[in-house]
């Protein structure tokens, strides 16, 4: 009966829609830190910019495998700081990781237990990824302190 | 009739209000919702012995290579934190025999090599090890568990690559 998946599916399609949003911001972010970093670290950047496009289409497609319509990006989002130095685009970077790990987290609170695994890996992938970038750990990644 | 079951009525709805005023006395908002006996406990308990023998191995490691310290001692006190939030969600009813895994620290880690690249090495395997450990145990947790567990575990793969990374760079 589509209405009871309706009912099922409509906490994993915001959780989703969560994602692919953080998603969108990272894809633009990281277009931002790319400007400010020098050749190794931009081509870094270009490899996650090039791989989170691939995961915003991933993710439209699991949306409108739910019937829901994909949020379209923002035109331009607030950067949490001023993005000005090499120092300072590596922290956007860990910054936009930490975000989405965030939103993978989200999946996790999901029954359904292929997507609570999967938010849990791509969780990992985030922090480890943002370790790389600030070259720091943290206790809790993607939770509130 | 009529009154004896309106009493137990009363009777079961003291007995369910129970869990909920001990975790008021602490404070809800500080210690999110307590988890169900079962299942969800004993994950519990298996990840703060792990986490008590994790801050073991990182004692140890401090004390076989105190060139390490500040690398090691940030990715200690992270641990420490993982630990604290565990146990911040384990209530134990008073009474309640006493638990190995809540009375300190059971056994002393295993002995780490002093070689600052060997030690470095041990420590990123224990914890990708620990973190592969969690992930696989999220299925059937509550919603706010399976995330703090989750998000410990991606702590633990980043000290990996942490640690991996120091390694290269001496």
């Amino acid at each position: 009966m589509p209405w009871v998946n309706r009912a099922t599916d409509a906490p994993a399609s915001a959780a989703l829609q969560a994602v692919l949003a953080a998603v969108n911001a990272a894809i633009y972010g990281y277009g931002v830190a790319g400007a400010r970093l020098g050749p190794g670290p931009r081509a870094a950047a270009q490899q996650a910019w090039t791989e989170l496009q691939a995961m915003r289409d991933d993710l439209a497609s699991m949306l409108a495998a739910r019937g829901a319509q994909p949020a379209a990006a923002r035109a331009a989002y607030q950067l949490p700081f001023p993005v000005r130095s090499p120092h300072a685009a590596a922290s956007l970077a860990g910054y936009l990781e930490d975000r989405l790990a965030a939103a993978y987290l989200g999946l996790v609170a999901l029954e359904d237990p292929r997507l609570r695994s999967w938010g849990a890996h791509q969780a990992q992938a985030c922090a480890v990824r943002a370790t790389v970038w600030t070259g720091q750990t943290t206790a809790f990644p993607g939770l509130k302190p | 009739m009529r009154a004896e079951l309106k009493r137990r009525s009363v009777l079961a709805v003291t007995v369910a209000a129970v869990p909920a005023l001990a975790a008021g006395c602490k404070g809800v908002g500080a210690l999110g919702t307590p988890p169900r006996e079962g299942p969800e406990v004993a994950v519990l308990r298996g990840t703060i012995r792990a986490e008590y023998v994790m801050i073991a191995r990182y004692r140890s490691a401090l004390a076989a290579a105190p060139a390490l310290r500040a690398t090691l001692s940030p990715v200690l006190s992270q641990h420490e934190a993982h630990l604290a939030a565990l146990r911040a969600r384990l209530i134990v009813p008073a009474g309640a025999p006493a638990q190995p895994s809540l009375s300190g620290p059971p056994r002393p880690g295993p002995a780490a090599p002093g070689a600052p690249a060997d030690v470095l090495a041990g420590l990123a395997v224990a914890e990708s090890a620990a973190a592969s450990s969690l992930t696989r145990r999220l299925a059937g947790l509550s919603p706010s568990l399976a995330q703090l567990l989750a998000s410990i575990a991606a702590s633990e793969a980043s000290h990996a690559t942490l640690l991996r990374t120091r390694r290269g760079t001496g």
